[in-house]
């Protein structure tokens, strides 16, 4: 009952879309506009749900639940599956989508009908578009017969809290993309004269404040189940989502620009459609198969035939727009280099340049393979060597950026506005580095770039001058923490290999580490195999008990890693426990990792910052209306 | 001058897409890895063999045929799924084919072969993996194609689909 229901929903939201598209094309009938919004919300809600009470109930008619799921499952992890493959996840996908629609209608008043009808009607394409790829190529409500005992199980390096919220989160912040993208175009066909950055705003902070929480949730994923002790391998999927959370983070800032300046206008709209078809591509890269990455879903060449499709048709109705009618929005108010939107602009570019390396590196494998007939991946060194370098002027315009003045900004009076922050990080940098006496030339400029913003961002918050937004603020200093983190973690990370006997020793850093025993245990759907560390410091003090597992999940025939991982202000302590045996020992990786804990700190800051961003533009929105 | 900037996103994007197309088209495996022993003889090995009246010795395995070289293993859901075409190769295509038994209990590799038939003609324990080290192979299943002369002509890693079924015996007749 409940998928048939589910799938009669989804064709339901098709209808729904299709006359929204229509009806909008046609700019009349405000009440037909008002049932499909609606409708369109609750019949995605609806088919999204039954497929998640499949899961719950576990019904193995489904092919779905029955590929993805087993009784044995605790009851987070069902719901999570919903979203843990490829069929599913693309109901989440378009719900995102009708939300996201139900709000651009919510914007809808007399003054701006025909401008929001427009990007209804894009906004209704791109609905359409992900409805009918799911109903023809990955239907989540496909039956088996005769309906299964039981069900495959979830692939258990799944089974972690940070991925089941990752990739809601993450879909929040691609598809906010596509409401920038749908007002976007709206503001390219119609001619009517509102103030479209007003409304394309609120949707691009959403979008990019989820993205970035959704991102930092992939990587602690990484880092505590992977059992590498790292947390960001530049592989092309993490790629797929850093891209459009750059041009986004442009997009951002350069919005700010066209509000209280008007310049920049065709520069913004070109971001608001590269962004969206950037993270169409990505979805793209993901799906099709056409790259391998940790990130594997179930291939089908058809999905990556219609993913192209769709986006030729998304890029060249979107750019042969831009490339005709976004002439208009050219102005010629230049402006000094050495003011507020100066600085916006150049780190617009440095951010642009950073996105291509980026994106250079991702398919350059592929570029390699279509015109000759090597093989070659592209790795972190090449990461490391461009796009980070490029970032390091980034992120000292950064901290200077909100000081400036809009408009011009006296050379004179800015030494006197950052003489306090850059005291402020020299007296940081030098009493960090007299108290661990570690250098490298990396470490120190990461060190110098991370108190820079954190000072600057200190003053900023202690002046509360007028003007400075307080979700800036604490997005800001989100990143300098984030920096300082990375450096911390990159830099000075140590790394231990060794075979261990049982109650035998080692050293790591200032840490003794003894090796008590190892014992059998039984989890819900696993049976494990966990280590028992203690770890003492110089003063044979007992810091912590370590306990990392070896899982086994019968049901999948799986191994997974379960890392133990002992967090302060300052470092990690990371163990993994490897394979072994009573007789020749165990395998452990022992990882001392500085700073960790303040690329979570910052993540989560720069999102609050976000979220109270996002409710102040809100509100400016309204209050405008 | 900046109306034609203005195009440059436009060509830019569909020469991308262009090259994703072209790649879409084309028959190619992702996760495939050109091997560094594609066109060279094979590694040398002596192994114990699973069945106890024999031992494993490479070079008195190879030579005078084309050969098929499997890695699997009983804990290998791949590998079960690709038995039924390796069986194939032996059964209706006469080809040798010898097993490589990575990481596994020999009982229960005995019992495995039992119950789905054993295509093999020798299988080589390799108990620690230090075979699979030597070929490259990073996973269960992996198949080799030898030529009569013990040189490496193709390499597939993964389980044998009913694509790479085919692809195979291509390769094979073409070595023959």
């Amino acid at each position: 009952m409940a998928p048939t229901l589910g799938y009669l929903s989804l064709w339901l939201s098709l209808f729904f879309s299709i006359l929204q598209f229509l009806i909008s094309l046609k700019n009349k009938k405000l009440k037909l506009i008002n049932i499909s919004v609606h409708g369109l919300l609750i019949s995605s809600l609806i088919s999204f749900f039954l497929l998640m009470f499949s899961y719950i109930i576990s019904d193995f008619s489904i092919l779905n639940v029955f590929q993805n799921s087993h009784t044995t499952k605790p009851l987070i992890y069902k719901i999570a599956g919903v979203w843990g493959n490829h069929e599913g996840s693309m109901l989440l996908w378009i719900l995102v989508l009708t939300i996201f629609n139900y709000f651009i209608f919510k914007l809808h008043n007399e003054k701006n009908s025909i401008f929001i009808l427009k990007a209804l009607e894009t906004q209704a394409l791109i609905t359409m578009g992900f409805i009918l790829f799911t109903i023809f190529t990955s239907n989540p409500f496909e039956r088996i017969f005769p309906p299964q005992e039981n069900g495959l199980g979830f692939n258990p390096i799944l089974q972690d809290p940070a991925l089941a919220i990752h990739p809601p989160l993450l879909y929040v912040g691609y598809v906010g993309f596509s409401a920038a993208f749908s007002i976007g175009i709206a503001t390219l066909t119609s001619n009517e004269k509102v103030p479209w950055y007003n409304y394309m705003k609120p949707f691009v902070v959403t979008a990019w404040t989820f993205l970035t929480i959704g991102i930092a949730l992939g990587a602690v994923w990484a880092y505590y189940e992977l059992g590498w002790g790292g947390w960001w391998f530049w592989d092309p999927v993490e790629n797929a989502s850093f891209m459009p959370w750059l041009l986004g983070t442009a997009l951002l800032h350069s919005l700010i620009v066209v509000e209280k300046k008007q310049s920049l206008q065709t520069w913004v709209l070109l971001l608001s459609i590269l962004t969206f078809l950037l993270s169409v591509v990505g979805t793209f890269l993901v799906r099709s198969g056409i790259l391998t990455s940790v990130h594997t879903f179930a291939l089908d060449p058809s999905r990556g035939m219609y993913i192209l499709a769709f986006t030729f048709l998304l890029a060249t109705y979107s750019l042969i727009l831009f490339g005709t009618k976004s002439k208009k929005y050219f102005n010629n108010n230049y402006f000094a280099f050495f003011s507020r939107e100066g600085s916006i602009l150049i780190n617009n570019i440095l951010i642009v340049v950073v996105c291509s390396t980026v994106f250079l590196g991702t398919i350059y494998p592929l570029l390699v393979e279509t015109f000759t007939s090597n093989k070659i991946s592209v790795g972190e060194p090449y990461y490391n060597s461009t796009a980070v370098l490029i970032m390091i002027p980034a992120i000292l315009i950064m901290g200077v950026g909100p000081i400036l003045s809009w408009n011009r900004e006296e050379k004179s009076k800015t030494l006197k506005k950052i003489f306090p922050s850059v005291l402020l990080t020299s007296v940081m940098t030098l009493l960090a580095f007299s108290i661990y006496q570690t250098y490298s030339l990396v470490g120190v400029i990461g060190i110098i770039l991370s108190f820079w913003i954190i000072s600057n961002n200190l003053v900023l918050l202690l002046k509360k001058k007028a003007g400075h937004s307080g979700g800036m603020i604490l997005a800001h200093l989100g990143i300098g923490l984030l920096i300082l983190g990375i450096t911390g973690s990159s830099v000075w990370q140590e790394e231990k290999i060794i075979r261990m006997a049982i109650n035998s020793e080692t050293k790591i850093k200032e840490y003794n580490i003894i090796f008590k025993e190892i014992s059998e245990i039984k989890g819900p759907n696993y049976i494990a195999l966990r280590g028992n560390f203690l770890v003492y410091d110089d003063s044979k003090n007992i810091v912590t008990k370590l306990k990392p597992e070896n899982r086994f999940y019968p049901v999948k025939n799986n191994f997974t890693t379960e890392a133990s991982i002992h967090t302060n202000l300052f470092r990690d302590l990371y163990i993994v426990l490897g394979e072994g045996n009573f007789k020749d020992g165990w395998v452990v990786k022992i990882y001392y990792n500085p700073l960790v804990v303040w690329i979570w700190i910052g993540a989560l800051v720069i999102f609050l910052g976000g979220i109270v961003s996002t409710a102040k533009n809100l509100k400016k929105l309204k209050s405008s209306q | 001058m900046k109306k034609k900037l203005l195009k440059f996103p436009l060509i830019f994007f569909l020469s991308i897409l262009l090259v994703f197309f072209y790649l879409l088209m084309i028959d190619r495996n992702p996760s495939e890895i050109p091997s560094a022993l594609l066109n060279k003889n094979i590694p040398k090995f002596e192994a114990e063999s699973l069945f106890k009246d024999k031992n494993f010795i490479s070079s008195k395995e190879f030579g005078n045929e084309t050969t098929l070289v499997n890695f699997f293993a009983t804990w290998c859901k791949p590998c079960l799924d690709e038995h039924v075409y390796i069986k194939r190769f032996s059964d209706e295509k006469m080809i040798k084919v010898i097993g490589i038994n990575y990481k596994d209990n020999p009982k229960k590799a005995i019992q495995w072969l039992k119950k789905l038939g054993n295509p093999y003609s020798n299988v080589a324990l390799d108990k620690n993996g230090r075979i699979a080290i030597d070929w490259g192979v990073y996973g269960v299943p992996e198949t080799f194609v030898v030529n009569p002369e013990g040189i490496i002509k193709y390499r597939h890693a993964g389980p044998v689909t009913k694509k790479i079924y085919k692809k195979i015996n291509l390769i094979i007749e073409d070595n023959k």
